[in-house]
Formats: C-alpha cells, sequence, structure tokens
C-alpha cells in the first residue's frame, strides 16, 4: 500500500465508493479507499435497492435526480450491469392533505427538471393492474426511476474508479487518525499507515466508531429497517406471463410502506413505529455482515394495510425478512460537507438512502474537495446544521422519530415532539403560560405562535393557511400598530476580539466593517461564486472588539468557519456567547414609549439612532440595546445576560401593560420581514445566488481590497447579472401562500423560483420572495406562479412593500 | 395417524458462522438464527402426508432455550398443528436429545417420526439413529421419497454410489435428506394464524431425563483458510495440472 495519498476515504459502500469514483472522475487520480472487509458489506449490500427521485428537499432532490441520470450511464461507461429496472414509481394518495404535500413537492420537481405526473385513481389501476384502489384519490407517478441492484451499481463506480487510477484496498481497517506536525492526516490502518491531504469519512453504520477516531460526535447512528421477501405469486407470475410489463415500484404513504417485485414475488418494506436505533456506542465487534432478527408485530399493520392494497399479497409466502441496520440522522437527511473543527475532514455520512443518494452526494463532495465548494445549496444535509446536543440519546430518540416519520406527511410547519425541550431561554415558563405554541430549531425551543385566552395552543400543521393563521396575523399587525416582544435567545452570538480582530474580519466580509464604536451593519461572508455564505449583523464594540449575530440555526456552520480562518499568532479570539447572551426585541411604535420607561438613556432618534447600538441598563439590568430588528418597524434587540432575561422580560410586561404589549413568535416574525423584503438566510440567501443577484449590492464594496467572492461578483458586473430578486405580490388566492420552491411561469417557460412567501397581514396581501432571469424584475412586471399545483397571476412589486422608504424604521 | 417433526433452531444457513474469541464456541449473539433445513423438508414432507389425508395431527417438538419457539412458530405457520417445547439452557447432545424426544413420543405415540438427517449446525447425524435404537422402531435415513403404504412405509434412501429402496414397518423414523421436496414459505396471514396455536412447554425434569452433557468442548477453531488458486490460461494447462501436480485424473 502506498505511504502517501491525496485523500483517503474511510467505508466501501456505495457512498464511499460514489465518492472515489467522483474524485476520480474529477482528476484526483490519487485517491484510496480503505474497506474494514469487503465492499458493500454494512449496509449496502442489504438495501432494498430504491431509487425514489421523490424527496421535498430541494438540495437532496437534486442528489437523487443526478445518481439516477448516472447510473443509467455507468453500463455503457464501465461495462459492468447495474440491475437498473426503470419501472416508475407511484406514490399513492387517500387524503387531501397528502395530494398537497405531492403538489407542494412537483413545485420543488419542477425547479429542479425532475419529471412527474400527478394521476387519477383509475390511471393507477390501468398502471398497476394488481392494486386495490379503494380508497385512493390520487397518485404521483415518476416514469423515470425504479429500482437497481446496490452491490453492482457499487461494482460498477468501483471499477469506474480504479479505471482512473484511484486504489481501493479490502480487510483494511483504519484504527486511528492524527495529524502530522505538517498538518496532513495520518491514516493508520491494519496494513500499515498512509498520510493524506484529506479524510472522507463513509462509515455508514460505523459513524460512532468513526467519531472515537475523529473525536467529534457525528449526529448519525443507524435504525434497524425490515422489508420482506416474497416467494413467487401466482397472479404476478400470470400477469408477467401473460405479457404485463414490470410493475411501478409502490409507495403507500399514508400506510407508510414501499412494495416492489422481486422475481416474480414481492418485497414489502415498512417504516414501522418502535424500530429501536442501534450502535449508539459503535458496531459490536461480533457484529459483521450480520443482519437482526426479524420482529413480526412491528410489521403487521404494514401487512395488512398491504394485503388491502394489493390482495395477492396475502397468499405470498414469505421466503425472508430482512432486517438490517441503515444509517439515520435526527432530521433524516444525510451529512455531506466539512466536518467542524477538523481541517480536511469530510464527512459523507448519515444516508438513511445511500444507494439513491450516492451517486448525487458523491458528485457534490467531489466539487466542493477539487473546486472548493459545492455548485449546489447543500446546507440541508451539511454536517454543521447540528450541534454538540446532537449526540447519545438525542440521536437514539430523534433518529427513531425520523424513520417512523419516513412516510408522514411532511408539512412545512411541523414540528416534531422527541427530545423536547432541550435548551429553553428563561422566560420558557413564561411564554407557555402566555399561550407559546413551541417549535425546535437547533434544539433550542422558540414560541411559533401565541394561543390567546379560548384558543387551544395546539399546531395545526398544513400546506395551506392553517387555524392558527388568524392569530400569527394578530401578532403581525400588533408589531406594525402597536408593540410586541419576540423572544430570539436561539440566535447565534460571538465577540471577536484581540489586536488582529479587525483585519481579520475585515478580510472575510464583503463590505467595509462599521467605522464608530455603537455603528451596526449587515456584513456578508461570500463564497467563491459571490453566494452568501453566512450572514452576520456586525456592531463594533467600544474596546475595537466586535460583537456578530446570525441565526440560531448557524452557531456551529458560523463558529466552525470563524475558528478555521484565524490567524495562527493568536492575534484574535473567537467566543462564542449564543449561550450566555439572551436576547429579547421589542417592536412597534410603540416601543420607544415602553422601553423608555425602563431607562434613562434618551431612546430619540437624534441621541439614538438607527443602525447604533449603546450599553444601557434596563430596571437592574445591564445590556446591549441595538437599534435594529427582522420585522421592520421601531424597534430594539436587547442583548443581555442571561440571567437576567426573566427580570428584563418583566419589566417589559410591566412597562408595557398600559399599551397591551403582545408577544409575537416566529411564524409572525417571518411573515413581518416578508412584507419588508428582507431576505433570510440559508433560505433566500444561499450559495447558489450571488449577493448581487441577491439585489444586495449595497452591503458589497467592491473597492474596499479582496475579499472571497470579489472576481466572480466583478465577472457579473462586467458581464451582466444572470438572475435578480423579486418581491411579488400573488393575486386570486384565498387558503393558501407561498411557502418558498414555487416555480415561476412565464406562460409555459420557468423564469425562475420562489425562495419564500407569506401572507402580508398588514398590507393584505399574499407575498413571495423568489429569484428570476435578469428582465422579469421590474416592478408591475407580471407572470404566474405555481402554488400547490394552481398557478396564479403574479405582479412584481417594489422591494419592501411594507415601509418602502424605512419611514417607520427610523421614526 | 400422528406424526411428531422434531425441529432444530440453528443459526442460519445464508450467515457466516464465527468462533468466540475466546474459542468455547461459536458467536450466537446477534446473529440471525432460523430452522434448520432439514427439518425445513421434514415439515414439508409431513404437511404433505395430512394434506392428503394420510396423517391427521403433525406435531413439531423442539429442544433447547426459549427462543426455540420461534422455529416451532415457523413450523405451525407452515402447517403444523400444535407445538412442544421442551426448554433448557443446557447444550443438548444428539443422546440427550434423542431421550427428550422419546420421553414425548411415549407420551404421543405416533405413527411416526418424520426429521432431518442432520442439523447443520454440528452435523452429527445421530439423533434419528439414536432415537430409533432406543425406541426400537424400524429406521429410515437420507430419505428422498416417502411412499405410505397400510403398515408401513416404502423410502428411498440416497446412499454412496445410488439409491436404495427399502420397506419400513410402523411405526418408523424417518430422516429425510435434500432432494425429498422443497419447502414452502408461510404466507403472511398463516404466520400470524400460527401465534394462536398451542405450544406446550416442559423441562427435560418433567420428563425425567438427565440432560448433562457428556463431551467436554476444550477448544472451537476456524477451519484453516483456503489458499488463492492459480488461474490457467487454457484448459490443455488445467488437465496438465490436474494430472501432474493434484494427480487427480
Amino acid at each position: 500500500m502506498e505511504k502517501h495519498a491525496r485523500v483517503v476515504i474511510i467505508g466501501g459502500g456505495v457512498v464511499g465508493v460514489g465518492t472515489l469514483y467522483h474524485l476520480a472522475k474529477k482528476g484526483w487520480s490519487d485517491v484510496v479507499l480503505c474497506e474494514r472487509t469487503e465492499l458493500t458489506a454494512g449496509s449496502t449490500w442489504h438495501a432494498a435497492g430504491l431509487l425514489p427521485l421523490f424527496n421535498m428537499s430541494y438540495a437532496v432532490g437534486q442528489l437523487h435526480k443526478y445518481s439516477v441520470d448516472l447510473y443509467k450511464s455507468l453500463e455503457a461507461e464501465t461495462g459492468q450491469d447495474v440491475g437498473f429496472h426503470v419501472t416508475g414509481n407511484l406514490r399513492l394518495a387517500r387524503t387531501r392533505d397528502r395530494m398537497d404535500e405531492y403538489k407542494k413537492y412537483c413545485g420543488t420537481a419542477n425547479t429542479i427538471g425532475v419529471p412527474f405526473e400527478l394521476i387519477t385513481p383509475s390511471e393507477v389501476k390501468d398502471l398497476w393492474p394488481l392494486i386495490n384502489p379503494d380508497g385512493l384519490i390520487g397518485a404521483l407517478y415518476h416514469p423515470d426511476d425504479g429500482h437497481i441492484a446496490p452491490v453492482d451499481v457499487t461494482n460498477a463506480m468501483a471499477k469506474g474508479a480504479r479505471d482512473r487510477g484511484a486504489k481501493i484496498y479490502l480487510q483494511t481497517q483504519v484504527t486511528g487518525l492524527s495529524r502530522t506536525p505538517s498538518g496532513e492526516w495520518r491514516v493508520a490502518t491494519n496494513q500499515g499507515d498512509i498520510v493524506c491531504e484529506h479524510i472522507v469519512c463513509a462509515t455508514g453504520n460505523y459513524s460512532q466508531d468513526t467519531s472515537q477516531l475523529l473525536g467529534i460526535s457525528i449526529p448519525s447512528i443507524p435504525v434497524q429497517h425490515q422489508y420482506i421477501v416474497t416467494d413467487v405469486v401466482q397472479e404476478l407470475k400470470e400477469y408477467r406471463e401473460s405479457g404485463g410489463k414490470e410493475l411501478a415500484v409502490l409507495r403507500e404513504s399514508d400506510a407508510s410502506y414501499y412494495l416492489r417485485e422481486e422475481r416474480m414475488g414481492y418485497i414489502l418494506g415498512p417504516y414501522e413505529k418502535g424500530a429501536p436505533a442501534v450502535f449508539a456506542d459503535g458496531v459490536p465487534a461480533t457484529f459483521e455482515k450480520d443482519l437482526f432478527p426479524g420482529d413480526l408485530d412491528r410489521l403487521m399493520p404494514h401487512v395488512e394495510a398491504a394485503i388491502n392494497r394489493v390482495p395477492s399479497f396475502e397468499t405470498a409466502g414469505i421466503k425472508d425478512i430482512v432486517n438490517g441496520p441503515i444509517a439515520y440522522t435526527p432530521d433524516g437527511s444525510p451529512l455531506l460537507g466539512p466536518a467542524w473543527d477538523l481541517p480536511n475532514v469530510w464527512l459523507n455520512e448519515g444516508h438513511s438512502f445511500g444507494v439513491t443518494a450516492a451517486g448525487g452526494a458523491g458528485w457534490q463532495l467531489a466539487e466542493w474537495m477539487v473546486e472548493g465548494e459545492p455548485p449546489i445549496d447543500l446546507l440541508a444535509v451539511d454536517p454543521r446544521r447540528f450541534g454538540d446536543y446532537a449526540r447519545g440519546p438525542f440521536l437514539v430518540a430523534k433518529n427513531e422519530e425520523a424513520y417512523e416519520n419516513v412516510f408522514t406527511i411532511h408539512y412545512p410547519d411541523e414540528e416534531r415532539p422527541a427530545c423536547r425541550p432541550a435548551k429553553t431561554s428563561p422566560i420558557h415558563d413564561r411564554l407557555d403560560n402566555l399561550g407559546a405554541v413551541w417549535g425546535q430549531r437547533y434544539g433550542w425551543e422558540r414560541p411559533n405562535w401565541f394561543a390567546p385566552e379560548g384558543v387551544d395552543p395546539v399546531d395545526d400543521w398544513s400546506f395551506r393557511r392553517s387555524k392558527y393563521f388568524e392569530h400569527v396575523g394578530n401578532e403581525h399587525n400588533n408589531i406594525r400598530e402597536n408593540v410586541g416582544i419576540i423572544d430570539i435567545t436561539s440566535f447565534s452570538k460571538f465577540r471577536v476580539s484581540g489586536q488582529g480582530a479587525e483585519a481579520y474580519l475585515d478580510s472575510l466580509v464583503a463590505r467595509r466593517l462599521p467605522k464608530n464604536p455603537g455603528r451596526i451593519q449587515l456584513c456578508h461572508v461570500l463564497t467563491k461564486s459571490g453566494g452568501v455564505r453566512s450572514e452576520f449583523t456586525v456592531t463594533r464594540n467600544s474596546d475595537g472588539s466586535f460583537y456578530l449575530v446570525s441565526s440560531g440555526a448557524a452557531e456551529r456552520f458560523d463558529l466552525s468557519f470563524l475558528n478555521n480562518h484565524l490567524p495562527d499568532d493568536g492575534s484574535v479570539q473567537v467566543e462564542n456567547l449564543t449561550t450566555s447572551y439572551a436576547t429579547l426585541v421589542i417592536a412597534g411604535p410603540n416601543s420607544r414609549r415602553v422601553l423608555q420607561k425602563l431607562t434613562t438613556t434618551d431612546l430619540s432618534s437624534q441621541s439614538f439612532p438607527w443602525l447604533t447600538a449603546r450599553d444601557i441598563y434596563v430596571g437592574l439590568a445591564p445590556l446591549r440595546a441595538m437599534r435594529v430588528n427582522f420585522v421592520g418597524e421601531l424597534g430594539w434587540e436587547l442583548h443581555h445576560p442571561i440571567e437576567y432575561q426573566r427580570h428584563i422580560f418583566e419589566q417589559l410586561m410591566d412597562a408595557g401593560a398600559q399599551f397591551n404589549v403582545g408577544q409575537c413568535g416566529m411564524r409572525a416574525m417571518d411573515s413581518l420581514r416578508i412584507e419588508k423584503s428582507y431576505r433570510m438566510w440559508g433560505q433566500d440567501l444561499t450559495r447558489e445566488y450571488s449577493i448581487l443577484e441577491a439585489g444586495l449590492g449595497i452591503f458589497v464594496h467592491m473597492d474596499k481590497g479582496d475579499f472571497t467572492g470579489r472576481d466572480a461578483l466583478k465577472a457579473q458586473l462586467a458581464n451582466g447579472i444572470p438572475q435578480e430578486f423579486v418581491t411579488l405580490e400573488v393575486a386570486g388566492i384565498t387558503d393558501a401562500d407561498p411557502l418558498g420552491n414555487e416555480p415561476l411561469w412565464d406562460g409555459e417557460k420557468m423564469i425562475g423560483r420562489a425562495t419564500a412567501g407569506a401572507y402580508g397581514h398588514y398590507i393584505g396581501k399574499s407575498l413571495a420572495l423568489g429569484y428570476v432571469q435578469t428582465g422579469y424584475g421590474t416592478p408591475g412586471t407580471k407572470y404566474e406562479i405555481e402554488i400547490l399545483g394552481d398557478r396564479y397571476n403574479c405582479t412584481v412589486v417594489e422591494n419592501s412593500p411594507h415601509d418602502p422608504d424605512n419611514v417607520r424604521l427610523k421614526s | 395417524m400422528k406424526i411428531i417433526v422434531p425441529v432444530k433452531r440453528v443459526i442460519d444457513a445464508n450467515i457466516k458462522v464465527r468462533v468466540k474469541t475466546d474459542r468455547s464456541g461459536v458467536e450466537l449473539n446477534n446473529v440471525k438464527m432460523a430452522m434448520n433445513p432439514f427439518c425445513e423438508i421434514a415439515v414439508e414432507e409431513s404437511i404433505r402426508m395430512k394434506e392428503s389425508g394420510a396423517a391427521e395431527e403433525l406435531i413439531v417438538v423442539a429442544a433447547g432455550p426459549q427462543q426455540s419457539q420461534e422455529t416451532i412458530r415457523t413450523a405451525l405457520a407452515m402447517g403444523a398443528d400444535r407445538g412442544i417445547l421442551i426448554q433448557t439452557d443446557v447444550p443438548l447432545e444428539p443422546l440427550a436429545i434423542s431421550k427428550l424426544l422419546k420421553a414425548v413420543i411415549e407420551r404421543e405415540e405416533p405413527g411416526l417420526v418424520v426429521m432431518g438427517k442432520q442439523a447443520v449446525d454440528n452435523d452429527n447425524n445421530q439423533t434419528g439413529q439414536m432415537l430409533s435404537a432406543m425406541l426400537n422402531w424400524s429406521l429410515g435415513t437420507f430419505v428422498s421419497k416417502i411412499e405410505i403404504e397400510d403398515d408401513g412405509f416404502q423410502v428411498v434412501r440416497e446412499v454412496d454410489g445410488g439409491l436404495e429402496t427399502v420397506r419400513l414397518s410402523r411405526p418408523s423414523v424417518i430422516t429425510v435428506d435434500l432432494r425429498l421436496n422443497e419447502p414452502r414459505y408461510a404466507s403472511l396471514p398463516n404466520i400470524m394464524k400460527a401465534r394462536r396455536k398451542p405450544i406446550e412447554t416442559l423441562t427435560p425434569d418433567e420428563l425425567g431425563v438427565d440432560v448433562t452433557p457428556r463431551v467436554d468442548v476444550l477448544e472451537v477453531n476456524e477451519p484453516p483458510s483456503r489458499q488463492a488458486g492459480v488461474r490457467v490460461a487454457n484448459a490443455e494447462e488445467l488437465i496438465e495440472k490436474l494430472t501432474n501436480e493434484a494427480k487427480v485424473l
């Protein structure tokens, strides 16, 4: 075995081999894969081989699409048959909400170019003659996917990789990972050591063993998944022998199972309740290429549903129950991208649909490693979307929850119950008593909305306007007309200090830093292609340090970035204040009147203008008041030592009593910001759109000197900016609103996609934010937006339909 | 006629068997278990006899740990009527199993015992022979065909060099070989129905049988791993090597 390689990939399942193949294809031939035993021996070998294009996620959907296209071409390329049966796949619907889910998905599918059809129960029967269509209201049909032989597709990619010079070492177990003094990695194996630049972990079921080697906790452990393989089914045999073509892979989402043909019989795989997570402490040495005993009790409810739907299943002999470990993550999406705190360590872990994802995941990771960034927005699968809470019992409970929810309806406002509450702000019980209906992000409990007296504090998820619509509207309008409090303690907060702080921070962001102490500016870290990597609200402190605020979900994503770019000389320190500082927002036209009662600091605009921060006292509490907010009204963010939160909250409530101060949850905050066309990091601002396309050119100083993304922006300025950001008013819709990922149509031409949307309760309009081809962004331009399968007229409106001149903000 | 089919729970035949690190035996933790394939053939044959009307009741008997119940359930799902579990955690040797079966057979008084010729875990190939001797019943081993006659059974045995046809007088012990039939798979509704079929649990004590092992296992080792082969260019070279190196031609 060689002593040195550019990349060592750990794990020879379909995911590891897919990565090897794509790195070799990108021209990195000096790549080595170490496999503990044999290729596919982890979970690839017992995968059911399904290739569903369907995925609600914009990112994962693109990975799956790429895989399906790639696998179709592999045989021609490598000469290895991959057993791809293009049977199509059929997802059944029994309820209107399920159809809404499919229609929502169809919007995403259109934006990424996946072909599909929505069909009727009688068309289902035509496609799948052995079905009993009772109770169906329709189905989603993908004609282009099907199933594949997982071992064969792995071998085909292995051949493609070897043909390009990549090496695969079997029976080669990685026993240690360490840094060399020169900053490379030493991979110790039972066959000798290899020194390399990059490590890719594609260890699936072995993620916790890998965690031990790396010294970080990879948020993935497997869950048992079982499927039933039947003997020959007489009815199926007769159908096929009389010329019937192979049946499409069937998914009855409302009964949580998939069913496909296998050798004139069926494979039935359910996602059951109560399937246990396994290997939380690593894989026992006694478990090799093994399976667990089948658990019939878990299977039976799904089997009964399947027998009802496919009557010939009843008499089918059960040849085998395959119950094997499949990697899962707390949200069911894989971990694809860099690890945190460890340079040049990449994760391609946590794949529950590894066979479907492997091609696309390998492609994106190879792009990322070779080019420095992936072409598509991968935040939804970024390993740093979880924090240090995502380990041990959290993984067990959340992964089991993710497993049993594979086929539940994925409402856009869904909140799952496991591991709640984990992180709470100090006023959690107070807000609870005020009717808070909670959601969880990054482990934090956040009020989504508040149920007024007489209304059950229970969520009601929907793709359309939900029962809470009215109450969110009241919170929204109370901010616009009066005054409200928002708890945004979950936001990430950092202090950057030290002699080199200014130069360091300046080198990262696309604009000049605030010049004067107390001055606040929105600053963006860009990608090489000019997209938005991170967004920070930066305040210059009087001691020359900087206070940074970013999205709550970006804590690890941003912190690891800040840490990775620190100069070696120790001249800069980055401190994570997320859990030592809490934040309350008071906003609305009456906010000054409330807050002024509590402080001796003059809050007038003359003394305390917009976009400035001051250290003040509110009652007994010393805090940093920042005249900035995400709802677009007069207001202050109060950043305070977390131990003062109750005190500050009670003061605000007492002082606000005469104004009937209200609470405001995250859903109203979202509709408020959309009325102001405020772009949300991670949703409207991603690496896929340059900051110029996002219309945020005023936050870029091209003349400040070099910064990441500047060359790409220069080129766009010279050659034209391909897309532009728009705010759209949607006409004629009464029971739903855009939510993001809706296609925008000019006749039959798709000209862009919405990235967010909401009802603007104050201005009384249904609104969308999105990107369109340049030329479609002029206010007054009309086209169509596709919402839940229907097209609506929409009109481009001026940026910030509410208070476009920021008069109220600055009042 | 009543038929008794003894069945054994073994490591699934598709699973690679591993020796425990302390060499005290083979690893059973986390390992998929199944009915011994020869027992499946015995169950299938008995069900066919029942389906043809030649037998009235089919009783499956397993001896071993509590989980052996799953193996009985598999047979019940295929079509057996009831089960008897002789529960013990003591490792059982063929002699002990034969004694346990003899005790059950004396209670149930079947006309026929159909069982696998051997179990794929230890490959002893002893229990059927010992059982027939203890019962003083006729015996047919390695059977690939059974015909029921009025007073006995005509069976075809697979012996070295050919087939032997033997007539057995009733009652008999028949041990079955691979080519007798192809066992069915149970359907899920039958698997669920099997859960309501009765299984009686007994212990060796209740049957008055001492099952103390008489063999000490000193050490279990993996067989030596096979040497890599060589690739030959053509048939002539193959013949040459078989003649001169392997000396088998």
